[in-house]
């Protein structure tokens, strides 16, 4: 008999008891829809998330003094910065290599003086696509040129310093040599992310004019930002990279940069991994049960089977079969249900903002969108249809091994 | 017929069944030589060993002492997987409750036997077809077991005992569940199976028609034979 009459025969074993087959069917679509949404959600809230603090900070992959991040000092620069980022550019994954210099600032008006974050960069290089924050600017514009002499500044912050737009701020850090040094600036700009850690931090300057201030040369700067289309390959970029440099400048990929995001990532995976591996244990359970009932009924059938020359293995060989195809009609069923809310959830999406309150979420500093939206990674989608194949064939294994152990003179009774 | 070789040889044949503490004699001491195209009915009141003996016979037990002896091969020298292999190649089960898989078709349930043999699509769509068309199914090859009636139902599973030439048939009250009509025209069919490809037939049997028609007559009472009578 071959394999494709087993194959078959099982198929039809399957429809035999059709309400006990569809009620197996859909608790396995049902866990395929729990499974991919769960799945989906957390690959596009932490992949945007990582994105999104890419572009707030130091890009998917940075380049800086070795000792940066240790140790964050104005002092640690790079130089070359030019030359850098153009060897950046040339790797494939690469989409785009920008220059800043970061550190911490004084801020003075007239009325008030605060601590706050500074960001500089080169205007004509960046976009919202490399800087997030440059989506949020509510009033005024971004820099014309990276010599302007503005700055822009987070809404709370500039609430704080009491001061508007055109008016002037003085700027206080000290250089690399520990001496401070001061710039003036007229607010050009306000933004807000959504983040109020960062609104009440953050202040934005043009490039070359912190250069001068700080008494950098032209092609040094504190980072080198580099941005990928897909967040996953970070590590294998960052090791492509690091090999064109050499041991003054290191090559670091985000989850090291930025710990606290990774690790809260990291947690938040782990509880979606346990909670899949509950569903998967929940359709096992589902599985086993109708394969083992439906065993155990039949018996005498696979008594009489085994006497007209079944051997164990065969029919051992036919439930496995009939565990197959459980799970390869589940994973049909699973897709079709799965499909109308997938779409949904990836365009439409769940607004939270109620939930959430005006201040808005964020976490390590970076902004969580208040609309969850699904997207799960093709290699997750292929691991669910991979756990659902092994729970369900797992779970078959001890009703086949049953139905290859029947006795045919226990099952059958001849007279 | 003397000079057919024993298809089937049952020496010195017991068989006890463990009943909690007590130990119930079914066949004691049983000796029964049945040669290759015989037609034979073992009958006997119940208890007398008729299962145990079709049992034995069909490689689906093992006897507590002796041996059963089937194309000369012993059977408690092989071993689960060789038993069904002879199962599957030598013997041919005809159930009283048909036993027929219920997923498949007439012609799948007559077929089930070669391909598990292993045996040519072309050749076996020749033989099931030619097989079905001797029991009187001809045209009925596609009805699943529930479309069928009993009687057919029970010429399907001679189909399928008979389909690969089996050195015997054993046949388990045939005819016990069908009408008088159904019953002789299975009768027929057994006979007519019987002496045109000269299969041999071992049925258990109450039903005094299916003893008038036996050529042999093995009576069995507390599991020993009591008389062994052959018609010409």
């Amino acid at each position: 008999m071959s394999s494709s009459s087993l194959a078959s025969m099982a198929w039809r074993n399957l429809w035999r008891n059709r309400r006990r087959t569809i009620i197996t069917l859909s608790s396995i679509s049902f866990g395929i829809l729990l499974a991919v949404l769960f799945t989906g959600l957390g690959d596009r809230t932490y992949g945007s998330m990582i994105d999104l603090a890419a572009r707030m900070g130091g890009g998917h992959v940075t380049l800086q003094h070795p000792g940066y991040l240790e140790a964050p000092s104005i002092k640690k620069t790079i130089r070359d910065v030019d030359v850098k980022a153009a060897a950046a550019l040339k790797d494939h994954d690469v989409t785009h290599v920008v220059t800043r210099i970061t550190g911490f600032v004084m801020l003075s008006t007239a009325s008030n003086n605060t601590g706050a974050f500074f960001m500089a960069y080169d205007p004509e290089m960046e976009t919202k696509k490399t800087l997030a924050v440059l989506d949020g600017i509510v009033e005024g514009n971004n820099f014309a040129s990276s010599t302007d002499s503005g700055i822009i500044l987070g809404k709370s912050l500039a609430e704080n310093l009491n001061v508007q737009m055109g008016k002037k701020v003085v700027y206080t850090l000290s250089d690399k040599q520990g001496e401070i040094v001061t710039g003036l600036a007229r607010v050009s700009g306000i933004v807000t992310t959504g983040a109020p850690s960062i609104d009440s931090g953050l202040c934005l300057l043009p490039i070359d004019t912190v250069r001068k201030v700080l008494g950098f040369e032209e092609t040094e700067a504190v980072q080198v930002a580099v941005f990928i289309d897909d967040q996953r390959k970070s590590q294998e970029v960052a090791d492509r990279i690091s090999a064109h440099f050499d041991e003054n400048t290191a090559v670091v990929p985000w989850f090291e940069s930025q710990p606290e995001l990774s690790a809260f990532i990291t947690m938040k995976v782990s509880g979606t991994t346990f909670f899949e591996i509950i569903i998967m244990i929940l359709i096992a359970a589902g599985i086993f049960n109708t394969l083992f009932v439906s065993v155990m009924e039949r018996m005498r059938e696979f008594g009489i089977m085994m006497a007209i020359g079944f051997t164990p293995g065969r029919l051992f060989r036919l439930v496995m079969w009939e565990s197959l195809w459980l799970a390869l009609t589940g994973l049909v069923a699973g897709a079709i249900i799965t499909a109308w809310p997938y779409y949904y959830f990836s365009t439409t999406g769940l607004d939270m903002s109620a939930m959430v309150g005006e201040g808005g979420a964020n976490v390590a500093g970076v902004a969580m969108d208040p609309v969850m939206r699904v997207g799960i990674f093709p290699e997750n989608a292929l691991l669910i249809c991979f756990a659902v194949i092994l729970a369900t064939m797992l779970s078959g294994l001890y009703p086949a091994f049953k139905a290859g152990r029947v006795v045919p003179v226990e099952t059958i009774k001849l007279v | 017929m003397n000079d057919k070789k024993n298809v089937v040889e049952l020496k010195n044949v017991v068989k006890n069944y463990q009943q909690g503490a007590v130990e119930v004699p079914a066949l004691r001491g049983l000796n029964l030589n049945v040669k290759e195209g015989e037609f034979t009915a073992i009958c006997g009141p119940s208890g007398s060993g008729k299962t145990t003996a079709l049992n034995l016979i069909g490689a689906l037990d093992e006897p507590t002492n002796g041996n059963v002896i089937l194309e000369g091969t012993d059977l408690s020298t092989l071993n689960r997987s060789k038993l069904s292999i002879i199962r599957r190649d030598r013997i041919g089960f005809v159930f009283q409750a048909y036993n027929l898989v219920p997923v498949l078709t007439a012609y799948e349930n007559a077929e089930i036997v070669l391909a598990l043999q292993g045996v040519k699509a072309s050749e076996r769509k020749e033989r099931v077809e030619s097989l079905l068309k001797e029991v009187g199914l001809d045209g009925m090859e596609d009805r699943r077991p529930d479309q069928l009636s009993g009687g057919q139902q029970q010429r399907v599973a001679i189909a399928r005992a008979i389909a690969s030439d089996p050195a015997v048939v054993l046949a388990d009250e045939p005819t016990a569940n069908v009408d008088s009509e159904t019953a002789e025209k299975i009768l027929e069919i057994m006979l007519k199976l019987n002496q045109e490809r000269e299969a041999t037939f071992i049925f258990s049997t109450h039903d005094p028609r299916v003893m008038e028609r036996a050529r042999r007559i093995v009576r069995l009472v507390d599991g020993q034979v009591q008389s062994d009578e052959v018609r010409n």
